[in-house]
């Protein structure tokens, strides 16, 4: 049974529009963010968008003087480098970073709990600022958070992904080469209760200050699912839109065939979320910024193949995905000479072709099955679909259209997908709304085929 | 009016191919390219030939109690066929193994619906759900419609857990769905799907995940097709509007057996011949290489298979009964294994529900199935070694199993065995394992100077240890350990 609202089905439609112009759509090579050495952050307060058509008042973080957003500003650095994260705070409680895996020192502020905090915003009062600084002195992926009320303050969205790239490798994730990677993609998953958003954002409304004594997270019960601050179909939407202003960045990974995938998985909340790769297994490489790897060994000898990895809170998990290639399917994924004339060559003591990365012993077989007449099948879910219209990569076919408000078809280049989600499956809802939550979809597209 | 009716005639023929299929075909249908060996349960003769069912035409059939579907008792007055047509039965499963007069080719049937099953407190639960029908012809599945007939194999709805898919590395597997629809909620009109969790390289044609590809529709047929090439610990569920239709029960064991089983390989001392993995890459399908060291590590005596699973009452209450589904405060009180809360774990026979149909055919130990059908429990003897498939479909919960006096040796883990990038064995021995839904690992218990016994697997969530209310029962099984074999 599937229950939705108007506002829900309006961002399906937005979400058809965003995929037909599909050559210049979503995916990108490499992790949008912040990259340089010195950063300034601003705490403060703004709302954001879900996909049951509902906002939610969080606290975030700003870029230098901006608007907030959520999740935090993704730090881009290079490995050695002296990093140096300026703080300020617009937020009527202290605040604070601190920045797991590294060795900070902090000056300014007060001394809080865990490291020296910025002071809640008075009216009239200059603002202070907190210096955070460290050396990025190892490669890989890692997060950042607020260390002040952590429970309450990493609930209402004071989180993000901090990301070191290894000096003069910026295409591996590691010093190693068996990190290389041709396309990466950002996962920071976190959780919300709108509940206690609300309870605050009231308490928040007296003249006198937020009265934090009124916010029970004792009761804290999520939601809402969340990847890189937009749950599903957002996560699909272009980043930097207009009408997500607190939540730029999307999560839309698109491909070739062959192509070597890293996935950076940051656990921003306080719940295990185990996620499921659709069409292959992943290789988990490193956890918390450190390879899987023997003493005295470079490469990572201690990886492992999984096709669902629990992110775990406070961890982070790098894994290579794929490659995918359709290899031993028993057909031919392009679809055999009728449907699709082309060759497949493989390359000498290979069994794929080096240019479209078929899989040539399966090259030209068909498929084993007569697939169900149009009528007997229902294509997407609730309006959303991505189904080229065939079984085969790269060829398009009639699809009826998938969403009763728009006669356009999606995915025109005859792409094919695989959806990444939460297998806790309960969390591919947004407040009780199915579906939304913790996905996304994966495109792979022919090689020939631009990716932005 | 000439005019008019000249152009009627012209479009006739554009409107009837339109209209017409390119292979006119009921919905309905089964897709398996060869015969299915039965049991010759009549004792007649089957010719030359293996005894089989021929699912397109029965009349085509070698085994003589499969030729004619339209036998009627007549005391009874009830088809005969599923007492005289037997399709051969996994002997660890006692399921129908799908075995075809082609050993590359493995076909089952299974529809998806609606029924009911037993919780292990006795309580009457509303599901979701599949159930195999292998051994009906297709005639019979297609007279069926929406709903499904009063005879032996046909009765009765869907099955928790759902029908445990096995097949060897080297098979192919020709999976067909029919969705027979919801009884209690034909409002629903809900399409359904096989998703394969884990098939290595797939193609969404046969994920079965909707977005991607397509669900479905209630009275039709759709064949998946899966060529196996790699040993491991799957699982299958239905991935239509996942979160409730999981919650409601569409969950399944699912493993792939290794091409080296049949071949003798001696690990520490004791000789295998039967395997979770393609251990030896010198017998199995990877490359040829040096004597491996793993080689043997995953060998075992006796097999059996361990889903996780667990039920909300509340959301199944809902569903039953026209409610609005609470997605937020989904929260499990039933938690099982293979579909059943202890002491119904331990119980080797089908279970039936209220309404005397039969609802949950797996229990969570090993068992012999002998030609009759009839179950017994089967005994470890001390000195064995037990593989288990572990794995969760849970969509809500996470749980920790331990088993209290055997050490678990994890050899795999999502379907691969574990074995670094350069071939380091990194397997471990662990006194409990943790699992997320869409998670499995294989596990080895080696009963080597373990002392005849009752030995308790269960989950050390310990408040999962109850059925629901009663404080007693839950996620739990029993292992029994026999005195060495002489
Ligand atoms: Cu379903």
């Amino acid at each position: 049974m599937i229950q939705t609202t108007q506002q829900g089905r309006r961002l399906f439609i937005l979400l058809l529009g965003a995929l037909l112009v599909l050559p210049a759509a979503p995916g990108r090579a490499t992790v949008l963010g912040a990259t340089g050495r010195t950063f300034t952050l601003t705490a403060r307060a703004d709302t954001i968008s879900t996909g049951d058509g509902d906002s939610m008042w969080m606290w975030g973080l700003g870029l230098g003087g901006g608007r907030m957003q959520y999740p935090g500003p993704t730090l881009i650095v290079t490995e050695g480098d002296s990093i140096t994260v300026i703080l300020r705070n617009q937020l009527p409680v202290p605040v604070s970073l601190v920045f797991p895996g590294h060795s900070v020192t902090a000056s300014g502020g007060t001394q809080g709990m865990l490291t020296r905090e910025v002071p809640a915003a008075r009216p009239g009062v200059p603002g202070q600022a907190v210096v955070y600084r460290f050396t990025a002195t190892h490669p890989g992926t890692f997060s950042y958070h607020s260390g002040t009320l952590p429970d309450l303050e990493v609930e209402m969205g004071l989180v993000g992904a901090l990301i070191v790239r290894p000096r003069g490798s910026p295409n591996q994730a590691y010093n190693d080469p068996a990190s290389a990677f041709d396309r990466e993609f950002l996962y920071l998953v976190t959780e919300a209760d709108p509940v206690l958003h609300q309870q605050l954002a009231f308490s928040c409304l007296s003249a006198a200050g937020c009265d934090l004594a009124s916010v029970d997270l004792t009761r804290r019960h999520p939601t809402d699912w969340f990847v890189n601050g937009r749950t599903f179909p957002d996560t699909m939407m272009d980043p930097f839109v207009a009408y997500l202003p607190t939540q730029p960045y999307n999560c839309a990974p698109m491909f070739h065939p062959g192509d070597r995938v890293l996935i950076r998985w940051v656990a921003g909340g306080a719940d295990l979320h185990p996620f499921h790769t659709h069409g292959q297994n992943h290789l988990v490489i490193a956890r918390d910024g450190r390879l899987l790897r023997t003493p005295g060994s470079a490469a990572p000898d201690l990886a492992v193949s999984d096709y669902t990895t629990t992110n775990v809170p406070g961890e982070t998990v790098d894994a290579l995905w794929g490659p995918w290639t359709g290899e031993r399917l028993g057909w031919d994924v392009y679809g055999t000479q009728d449907i699709n004339p082309h060759t497949c060559n493989a390359a000498p003591g290979s069994n794929f072709d080096p240019v479209s990365r078929e899989y040539c012993p399966d090259h030209d077989k068909p498929l084993p099955v007569t697939l169900p007449s149009q009528s007997d099948v229902t294509y997407g879910v609730v309006g959303v679909g991505m189904w080229g219209g065939t079984p085969y990569l790269g060829v398009s076919g009639d699809v009826p259209p998938i969403n009763p408000a728009s006669s356009t078809q999606m995915n025109v280049v005859g792409g094919i997908s695989f959806m990444w989600h939460s297998h806790a499956e309960r969390e591919l809802t947004t407040n009780n709304i199915f579906i939304g939550g913790m996905a996304t979809m994966a495109l792979i597209v022919p090689v020939g085929t631009a990716i932005p | 009016m000439q005019t008019s009716i000249r152009w009627t005639m012209r479009l006739a023929p554009v409107v009837a191919a339109l209209l017409t299929p390119p292979v006119a075909r009921a919905a309905v249908f089964i897709q398996c390219p060869a015969p299915l060996l039965t049991q010759n349960a009549t004792g007649g003769s089957c010719g030359a030939g293996p005894c089989y069912l021929d699912p397109k035409n029965p009349a085509a059939s070698s085994d003589p109690g499969c030729v004619d579907p339209e036998v009627v008792d007549p005391v009874t007055g009830k088809p005969t066929f599923f007492d005289t047509c037997k399709v051969r039965l996994d002997p660890v499963t006692g399921q129908p193994s799908g075995e075809t007069t082609d050993p590359t080719i493995v076909c089952r049937s299974i529809t998806c619906g609606d029924g009911h099953v037993n919780m292990a407190d006795g309580s009457d639960m509303y599901v979701f759900g599949f159930r195999d029908v292998t051994n009906a012809p297709e005639s019979l599945l297609a007279g069926a419609g929406f709903f499904l007939g009063e005879d032996g194999s046909l009765t009765g709805g869907a099955e928790f857990a759902a029908p445990t898919l096995v097949a060897r590395v080297g098979q192919r597997l020709y999976l067909t769905l029919t969705n027979v629809g919801f009884r209690e909620r034909p409002d629903l009109g809900d399409p359904h799907t096989v998703h394969f969790h884990g098939f290595p390289n797939a193609a969404p044609v046969f994920d079965g995940e909707p977005m991607s590809s397509f669900g479905l529709n209630m009275g039709a047929s759709l064949t998946y097709f899966y060529d196996n090439q790699y040993a491991g610990t799957y699982m299958w569920h239905c991935h239509v509007e996942a979160a409730e239709h999981m919650q409601m029960g569409m969950l399944g064991n699912l493993y792939i057996l290794p091409a080296q089983d049949g071949q003798a390989v001696t690990h520490g001392g004791q000789t295998y011949t039967r395997f979770a993995y393609d251990d030896c890459p010198t017998l199995g399908t990877l490359p040829l290489g040096t004597p491996d060291p793993m080689c043997g590590t995953t060998g075992y005596d006796v097999m059996y298979f361990l889903q996780q699973a667990s039920f909300d009452p509340v959301f199944h209450y809902n569903d039953q009964t026209y409610q609005k589904l609470d997605f937020a405060n989904m929260r499990d009180t039933y938690a099982m294994l293979n579909g059943r809360g202890y002491p119904d774990t331990v119980n080797p026979g089908v279970m039936v529900n209220s309404a005397g149909a039969p609802s949950q055919p797996l229990p969570a130990i090993p068992f012999t199935v002998d030609a009759q059908g009839v179950r017994a429990p089967l005994a470890i003897a001390q000195g064995q070694r037990l593989l288990l498939h572990l794995s969760s479909l849970a969509t809500e919960s996470f749980f920790t199993v331990t088993v209290l006096g055997i050490p678990m040796r994890i050899v795999g883990q999502g379907a691969q065995l574990l074995r670094g990038p350069t071939g380091i064995n990194t397997s471990y021995v662990t006194g409990s394992v943790t699992l997320s839904g869409g998670e499995a690992v294989d596990v080895i218990l080696d009963t080597t100077g373990v002392p005849p016994g009752t030995y308790f697997l269960y989950t050390t969530n310990l408040n999962h240890l109850s059925n629901d209310a009663e404080d007693f029962g839950g996620m739990m099984t029993e292992i029994v350990v026999a005195s060495a074999a002489q």
